[in-house]
């Protein structure tokens, strides 16, 4: 069971990387929301790398 | 929110400096993990084996570990003798490395495990500003020794439960203690990875038929259950009769704390409870882990110096005695050293036929004059098939 929902927290954390890296694309009128986007990818990202 | 004018420029810019931040922040990281401990096997070890020997479910895991068998010529007793449970306790760790190293077991068997928690000590703690590794002066450089975390890594076991529900007893404990392996003894071989842990020192005490189990640790000086070991029933008396000889013979104190029936998954409890072996916990007093200190630098956890403590001595909050010079880690190794061989020889003396004699290992005197980095051996000038690094 663990297993699995370690999977699908990393399933997870890849979607809302997607999504957010999908926001910043996109994003054309504000700085300050781009900033958000890539900061709050940063966790999933190490997470997905396994760093941390 | 202000509008982009150089809309490309500045999400390559933005898109530089987060890589730029992740590859700063986790290359450290990653390389902590990875981090090589050499250790180099000494004369008295004759046989190296891993823990997940012990339990199939944990071999190829971070939870496994290297176990160092040091065999007398003649047979006797038989101890296991466990650090880096606490991998933020770290003196116990280079007690168990000196063993390691410099011991030759004349009678019976010691297995040493100086990584226990094999996660933990691949963990930090940054939110609490933990420095990633600390170096110890030796006789031919410094050597290089990571600084871990109390528990295992999430990277290694996830999901954290809401509450923490021991096995076997169901008593209900805080959801991190799930990554604590001093709360998941006696432990099961499908449980989760600390379960598997504790799982497979239990079948190493069981099948080996250990007679003592000794599990290093550290604890703040502001914490009533420091510098002491604790013991339970069937350990007390060996306990008692190891505090009072390292106290009049080489003059530290170190008393006995009763083991609490109550209170599930410590070693000194459940070793006791589910094996024939007596357990004994020992603590060490380390500043560096209590709250109100300085910086969290590797100053403060080599020399144990810190004037918050100094003050709070004074107003008598502290459970040991505290003043100038500090708790420093030579005082720290050299108590566990020689509490742990004033265990083994108690329980010599009391058990004929199960002896347990070592030589080769200083003393709390030995290492507080030269430092614990006087016998650590240099892996560069050892004998390559001799040096393992985990």
């Amino acid at each position: 069971m663990a297993l699995v929902i370690m999977v699908a927290y990393y399933v997870l954390c890849a979607f809302l990387a997607g999504i957010l890296f999908w926001n910043f694309i996109r994003e054309k009128e504000s700085r300050e929301g781009l900033w958000l986007s890539l900061l709050v990818m940063v966790p999933l990202v190490l997470r997905l790398l396994r760093v941390k | 929110m202000a509008p982009m004018r150089h809309e490309r420029a500045a999400k390559a810019l933005l898109l530089a400096a987060i890589a730029a931040l992740l590859v700063l922040g986790g290359v450290p990281l990653y390389r902590h993990r990875h981090f090589a401990l050499p250790i180099v096997s000494g004369p008295g070890v004759t046989r190296i084996t891993r823990l997940g020997d012990f339990c199939p479910s944990l071999k190829g895991t971070a939870g496994d570990t290297t176990v160092y068998i040091l065999e007398g010529r003649e047979p006797g007793g038989k101890a296991l003798l466990m650090s880096g449970t606490h991998a933020n306790e770290p003196a116990g760790l280079l007690a168990d490395i000196i063993i390691v190293e410099n011991a030759v077991v004349d009678q019976g068997t010691l297995y040493v495990i100086p990584s226990f928690n094999n996660s933990a000590g691949r963990n930090t703690r940054p939110g609490d500003g933990y420095p990633l590794y600390f170096d110890i002066p030796t006789d031919w450089g410094r050597k290089r020794f990571p600084m871990g975390n109390r528990d295992a890594s999430p990277l290694d076991q996830w999901p954290d439960p809401d509450v923490y529900v021991h096995y076997p007893d169901r008593q209900l404990l805080s959801y991190i203690d799930a990554r604590n392996s001093n709360r998941t003894w006696p432990g099961r071989p499908d449980g989760f990875l600390m379960e598997r842990v504790t799982f497979a020192a239990m079948e190493l005490m069981r099948r080996e038929q250990v007679d003592v189990a000794v599990d290093l640790h550290g604890a703040e000086t502001m914490f009533p259950v420091t510098n002491c070991i604790v013991a339970p029933e069937k350990s007390s008396k060996i306990a008692i009769l190891a505090t009072l000889t390292v106290k009049a013979a080489e003059g530290f104190d170190s008393h006995v704390e009763p083991s609490p029936p109550g209170f599930r998954g410590l070693s000194h409890r459940e070793i006791g409870d589910h094996s024939g072996a007596a357990p004994f916990l020992l603590e060490a007093p380390i500043p560096f882990l209590d709250q109100p200190t300085g910086p969290k630098s590797v100053k403060l956890l080599l020399d144990g110096k810190d004037p918050f403590l100094l003050s709070l001595a004074g107003k008598k909050k502290l459970f040991v005695p505290y003043d100038a010079s500090g708790w420093p880690m030579d005082k720290r190794v050299g108590q566990h050293l020689s509490v742990m061989l004033e265990i083994l020889r108690q329980y010599s003396k009391k058990t004929p036929g199960r002896e347990l004699i070592v030589k080769g290992v200083p003393r709390y005197a030995d290492v507080v004059k030269n430092g614990a980095g006087r016998y650590l051996h240099d892996p560069a000038k050892a004998d390559p098939r001799s040096v393992v690094t985990d």
